[in-house]
């Protein structure tokens, strides 16, 4: 099996890698170019620890395969910051609003909180359960992950 | 992991191309969200597996189309896509729903219409409301091309009579009445033990007097196969929408149903449920309330 050569935007910088045919897009982010941020949770899709943007869509990166991903723009959590390069007002959203224990669902969580703010200054609460409905969260309530988005929209308006 | 090498066809017709040269070696790819799981077990059907076949990004396999009395779905098409689209929003209500139900929006971003057939698991979501509007396929290989029905195509659990080197390219129904009455019920998370895990698509035309002109019944994750129980429609056919008959009806589904299976231990606690999702079906299709 050769390798392939695939080229991808990360976080708007382009790289660069080898990679197996059958390796997976989250371990290429992970061990490839060191996105640590992108958490293997269950490795079949259930979880949503694994999401990212690829060219604009949410998807689980356990799921697609590195091969795929070439030519795409991704965003990892790496790639989510403020306009200062400190915290992005949903992160800062987050820590507020007590949405985040042990972390681990986090960096999925924000992508998906990411992804509906962009397209949703005003999400209900509803849109907001649906946004995150991929992205399971063993530890805090999910009420307090829902008063984060809410937060954040709030915050995102100034 | 199961390991393969990638190949990206960027056309319908260098995909065909592959699939004969690679015959049972090689394995078609779309939205890879049943694969990646396989894949990830070192699942025994796919030892033999040598390649991996892209075809996400084949646009010809991407569209959903009217044409006439038609909609044409291409089998890469997201449920995502299928979910939001306003013909099928219109015609086919009820395929909607069934496709806003799979998984979560990841994996709706990426699991295809072509792939949930590919895999022809029983419990499948699109399957009941697909099989109720009487859906063919349109399956081409460097041979020629094959209309099927979506219920003779599948054959069994997860057994379909697809060959090697067959592409699904698209899937096919006739519009429904768009005034008619449409209703998908699931209950239960595909993560669940199959015994928690049902559904049931309904369609139910009647004519300006109320009474029952056409009618579709077809229940899920409860048989090998999924199909219309006839013997329930025929019940229900120029008779008038009624609570009371929507509970008989509901039962001679789970009687058919056991007709098929045959008593199993699941029998006890499945016969009643599947009785009263159809019934609940077949209320809330022609608007009649649940008590309670
Ligand atoms: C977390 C999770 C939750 C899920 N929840 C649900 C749910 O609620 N309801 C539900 O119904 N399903 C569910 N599924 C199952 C799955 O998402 C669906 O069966 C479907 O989306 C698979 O499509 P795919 O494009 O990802 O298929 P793939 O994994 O790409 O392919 C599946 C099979 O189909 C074959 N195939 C694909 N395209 C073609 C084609 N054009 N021609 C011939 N063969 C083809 C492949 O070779 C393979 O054998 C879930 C899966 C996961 C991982
Ligand atoms: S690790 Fe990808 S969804 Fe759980
Ligand atoms: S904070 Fe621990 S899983 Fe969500």
């Amino acid at each position: 099996m050769d390798k392939i050569k695939i080229t991808m935007i990360v976080n708007k910088q382009s790289v660069e890698a080898e990679i197996e045919p059958y390796a997976r897009l989250l371990d290429v982010l992970r061990d490839d170019f060191g996105f640590t941020g992108v958490k293997e949770g269950c490795s079949i899709g259930e979880c949503g620890a694994c999401t990212v943007l690829m060219n604009g869509k949410k998807v689980n990166s356990c799921m697609v395969l590195a091969a795929q991903a070439d030519g795409c723009e991704i965003v990892t959590i790496e790639g989510i910051e403020g306009p200062d390069g400190k915290l992005h007002p949903i992160q800062e959203a987050f820590v507020e609003a007590g949405a985040v224990q042990c972390g681990f669902c986090t960096p999925g969580m924000v992508i998906s909180s990411y992804k509906l703010l962009s397209e949703n200054q005003d999400p209900s609460e509803d849109d907001i359960k649906e946004a995150i409905s991929g992205n399971l969260c063993r530890c805090t309530g999910y009420k307090q992950i829902v008063d984060a988005v809410k937060l954040a929209a709030e915050k995102m308006k100034k | 992991m199961i390991r393969f090498d990638y190949k990206k066809p960027a056309s319908i017709e260098a995909c065909l191309d592959l699939l004969n040269y690679y015959q049972g070696k090689a394995k078609l790819f779309a939205g890879g969200t049943d694969l990646m799981v396989e894949f990830r077990a070192e699942d025994e059907k796919l030892k033999d597996i040598e390649v991996v076949i892209d075809i996400s990004c084949i646009a010809e396999l991407k569209f959903i189309e009217s044409a006439g009395e038609y909609i044409r779905i291409g089998s890469c098409t997201t449920f995502a896509e299928i979910s939001e689209n306003p013909i099928l929003r219109k015609y086919a209500p009820f395929f909607c729903e069934a496709g806003k139900s799979v998984g979560s929006p990841q994996i709706r971003n990426t699991g295809t219409i072509g792939g949930s057939i590919g895999t022809a698991s029983p419990a499948s979501d699109p399957a009941p409301p697909l099989v109720a509007m009487d859906s063919s396929l349109t399956i081409l290989s460097s041979e020629g091309k094959r209309d099927v029905l979506l219920s003779e195509f599948i054959e069994g659990a997860y057994r379909t009579n697809i060959r090697p080197n067959e592409l699904i390219v698209s899937i096919h129904f006739k519009k429904l009445n768009p005034e008619a009455g449409f209703s998908f019920v699931k209950l239960g998370r595909r993560k669940a033990l199959a015994i928690a895990r049902m559904n049931v698509a309904v369609y139910v035309e009647t004519d300006k007097n109320g009474i029952v002109i056409d009618v579709r019944i077809v229940p899920g994750s409860c048989m090998p196969v999924t199909k219309r129980i006839t013997e329930a429609e025929h019940m229900f056919l120029g008779q008038i929408p009624d609570y009371e008959l929507h509970e008989a009806i509901g039962k001679k589904v789970s009687e058919t149903m056991v007709g098929v299976t045959g008593k199993r231990w699941s029998t006890p606690y499945k016969e009643p449920v599947i009785a009263s999702l159809v019934k609940r079906a077949l209320n809330q299709a022609t608007g009649i309330k649940e008590n309670g």
